[in-house]
């Protein structure tokens, strides 16, 4: 028995012969190798089997040689499936196109809530958006993910504290926590203020309290610089001190710089293709250009796709290629000092406050061992020293 | 000279333990109950009805009687058939 399926796909027919030698035409067909069956014999010299299509040219001259008619009768299999479609191609057009729709439209955004923002603050968060590309209409495939979003929204926003980014749907929901703009402590508890460290007192600003204190005097961590307690004995009262200390303080660190590294850098050029997998089969759909990188890092950005309110088995997938390089940076024994120096200086720096400064610097000690440069330096600061210390009372 | 050659080729057949379709050139008549027939090694198609089906055999003829026949598969050498199958009968010529 022949297989069926292929049947179908090729096409089959159903031919009728009439005439004298039915049988022989039968066996004409076989000797020349065209496929016969469901032969039946359906009058007195009239007969009728199945072909396949494509042997009907074969057929020809078989029935020409005989004495028989043919006729054909029912068509079936793919071939004549399809020209029947094409008749309706309309139709089938119109069912493409309805999945086409539903499916964009299921991976659109169609709409942004924002919660919880005050007007202008919505305002801000709604043009940021508008700048990432979230908005109605937009597809979601081609937007960022909503993590990132929401790092991308509290990195530009300052007056948020907090943004809850939630695709539900089609919908994006931005949940909004603005920053609270920092109020004067009312009622400052009542406090002392002391040192933070060893120092020696360069100026002196008190708004409230009794100083205890002078400029050029050696101060020990701990010790009381502005008291709380103001008022002649007999007579105390206790307030919350309040004031700059500046004094000087010292500072060592050591820094060790390698004369010679090695960095990987970004070059700027980058090469972005896009994919669509189902499971761990990726179809690229843009970006056939060949990346001809030495040195890459690859990152993939992975959004499902969606049909309705399900998410679809496929993925798509962004995958953007950077080019790196690889920079060597060397240093004389003298650029290695140099920027031992500015390090060392700007790791201070970002210990320190505001109102803080380096007054003066000296080198302690430098040498030079194992391809390494190693500054050991020593600091002279300016800085505010004051650190509140409540007062117990009832002491 | 033919019929000397058959000869020695049932003895063959019978000798060698051969199946005596492949040696003899006879047909492999399979049959299920009496719906289906299977018949290898023929000849070709001498007559067919919806009554009666009569092939070519390499000696003789076989006739297979019966009603509704339909030739479900026919190949240039083999054939099956289904219907209710009444007789099979071995024509000598």
């Amino acid at each position: 028995m022949k297989n069926t399926w292929a049947h179908f796909f090729i096409g089959s027919v159903q031919v009728t012969v009439q005439g004298r030698g039915t049988e022989r035409l039968v066996n004409a067909c076989l000797r020349s190798g065209v496929a016969v069956w469901n032969v039946r014999k359906i009058g007195e010299d009239k007969l009728t089997f199945f072909m396949l299509l494509k042997d009907v040219p074969r057929l020809r001259p078989i029935v020409r040689q005989s004495e028989c008619k043919l006729s054909f009768g029912r068509r079936s299999g793919f071939p004549f499936l399809l020209k029947k479609t094409a008749a309706n191609v309309g139709f089938l057009l119109g069912i493409f196109l309805f999945f086409a729709v539903v499916f964009l439209l299921s991976n659109m955004v169609w709409d942004v809530h924002v919660q919880g923002a005050k007007p202008e603050t919505e305002h801000r968060i709604l043009k940021e958006l508008k700048q990432m590309g979230v908005e109605k209409g937009a597809f979601q495939f081609l937007l960022d993910p909503p993590e990132m979003i929401q790092k991308k929204l509290t990195d530009r926003i300052d007056t948020l504290t907090w943004v809850g980014v939630e695709l539900r749907g089609t919908t994006f929901y931005f949940q909004v926590v603005e920053k609270k703009q920092p109020k004067e402590p009312e009622q400052l508890p009542v406090r002392h203020l002391v040192a933070k460290k060893k120092a020696v007192i360069t100026d002196l600003f008190v708004e409230e309290g009794q100083p205890l204190v002078s400029v050029h005097d050696h101060v020990e961590k701990g010790q009381i610089l502005v008291s709380g307690i103001i008022g002649k004995e007999g007579q105390t009262k206790v307030v919350p001190a309040k004031g700059k200390i500046f004094g000087e303080t010292w500072y060592k660190s050591t820094v060790v710089l390698p004369l010679e590294a090695v960095f990987h850098v970004f070059t700027g050029k980058y090469v972005e293709k896009h994919y669509l997998s189902i499971q761990s089969f990726s179809i690229p759909v843009w970006g056939f250009q060949k990346r001809s990188f030495a040195h890459y890092e690859t990152e993939s950005q992975k959004r499902p796709l969606r049909f309705w309110k399900w998410e679809l088995p496929i993925v798509y997938e962004r995958v953007i290629y950077r080019e790196t390089e690889q920079v060597k940076r060397s240093y004389t024994w003298n650029e290695a000092f140099q920027q031992a120096k500015k390090i060392a200086r700007k790791e201070l720096q970002a210990k320190l406050d505001d109102d803080a400064s380096i007054k003066d610097e000296k080198v302690l000690h430098a040498e030079k061992e194992n391809g390494k440069v190693k500054v050991e330096m020593y600091y002279e600061v300016h800085e505010n020293i004051a650190q509140p210390q409540p007062i117990v009372q009832g002491d | 000279m033919k019929k000397w050659r058959q000869q020695v080729k049932k003895w063959l057949a019978n000798q060698l333990e051969l199946p005596a379709d492949v040696v003899m050139d006879l047909p492999r008549v399979t049959m299920i109950g009496h719906i289906h027939i299977y018949i290898e090694n023929h000849r070709g198609l001498l007559t067919f009805s919806d009554k009666e089906l009569r092939l070519l055999l390499k000696q003789g003829q076989l006739l297979v009687r019966g009603e509704e026949f339909v030739i479900k598969t026919i190949l240039p050498e083999e054939i099956l058939l289904e219907g209710k199958i009444e007789q099979v009968i071995y024509l000598d010529q």
